[in-house]
């Protein structure tokens, strides 16, 4: 029930946002130092995310080589930075997960 | 003057590029929908609900984390609040036509359609039936998104789960940071986000990812307030 709620109200943060100016609000324009912050938005939210998805190991700090979501992660960061490619980052941090979790058995 | 079906037909083929990555990147996210646990029928609803791969993703890694629901739908409006910056670029161009159009396009705005769309608002060809063009694109990007999805979704639910597929999800949203950090203001938002990220992770309600959002935000913007001084 909880999920259900959940995926309405995404739904309709969505909707409203994408519809803001286009429907509901004339489109004057935001202050500066408003728009220049949203651009910090998807580094800072995204990075907020992938980092304990990384590091944290059932929500304990993880950083040993028993860990192999860190270094696959670390390696699809550098593939991703280097291909520009985003289906080759996470191609490469899959395999690399499956070959590591393999590899320690 | 084109007519509206050549408009149309014309924003079709401008999108077409972009669906080389959106095809696998939708196929991705149904999957990671399943295995952050919801069923085949919210994962689908979510997609044709929500129509944005990143809230479709933010959604799914914060329900599988048991997440109470206004934290989950804070997350996904945080997120995205780059459509509002959207919102507010096309809102000129679009602001002659009928409610019913106004709605039916911000329904099918996405990244991709809004960098075509409003690349064709910029050139300087005739405007008349321009609202074709960006259905044309946002119709063909709508239907090869959905369709990509719920591939994701069956293929999802077919995987065990020692293939650990939820890894996915943490790997598209990599696929999504590399690209966003491009200064070295959005670089110091990203790790300052990730530290306080981890320093919080003891916070109930995975207050974590707002207070880390916040702190990478206030990050990016100090050094871009430090180079403008310099200047």
């Amino acid at each position: 029930m909880s999920t259900w709620l959940a995926i309405a109200g995404v739904a309709a943060s969505t909707f409203l946002l994408r519809a803001s100016f286009i429907v509901f609000a004339d489109p004057h324009r935001f202050p500066r130092r408003f728009r220049q912050a949203l651009n910090f938005v998807p580094p800072a939210v995204l990075a907020a995310i992938v980092v304990p998805g990384l590091l944290l190991h059932g929500g304990a700090l993880d950083l040993s080589l028993g860990n192999p979501r860190w270094i696959a992660g670390v390696l699809a960061i550098l593939i991703g930075a280097r291909t520009r490619n985003a289906m080759a980052a996470i191609a490469t941090g899959m395999v690399a997960l499956w070959l590591l979790q393999w590899a320690m058995g | 003057m084109r007519s509206p079906r050549e408009e149309f037909i014309a924003g079709s083929r401008a999108i077409a590029p972009v669906l080389v990555g959106t095809i696998p990147f939708g196929f991705v996210t149904g999957v990671a929908t399943v295995a952050a646990g919801m069923s085949a029928a919210q994962g689908i609803a979510l997609s044709v609900l929500s129509f944005s791969g990143i809230a479709q993703l933010i959604t799914s890694q914060l329900v599988a984390a048991g997440s109470p629901v206004m934290v989950t739908v804070a997350a996904a409006f945080v997120v995205s609040l780059r459509f509002l910056m959207y919102s507010a670029a096309l809102a000129p161009h679009l602001a002659h036509l009928s409610l019913r159009w106004r709605l039916l396009l911000s329904y099918l705005m996405t990244d991709q359609s809004f960098a075509t769309g409003l690349a064709r608002y910029q050139s300087d060809r005739p405007k008349d039936h321009l609202h074709w063009h960006f259905l044309g694109s946002a119709t063909i990007l709508y239907a090869s998104w959905q369709a990509a999805v719920v591939l994701g979704v069956v293929a999802g639910a077919a995987v065990p789960a020692s293939w650990s597929l939820d890894f996915a999800v943490v790997l598209s949203f990599i696929a999504l940071l590399v690209p966003a950090v491009r200064t070295r203001a959005d670089l110091a938002a990203a790790i300052v986000a990730g530290a306080a990220a981890l320093a919080a992770a003891g916070l109930p309600y995975r207050l974590s990812l707002v207070v880390a959002s916040i702190a990478g935000i206030a990050a990016g913007m100090a050094i871009e307030l430090a180079r403008e001084k310099r200047r």
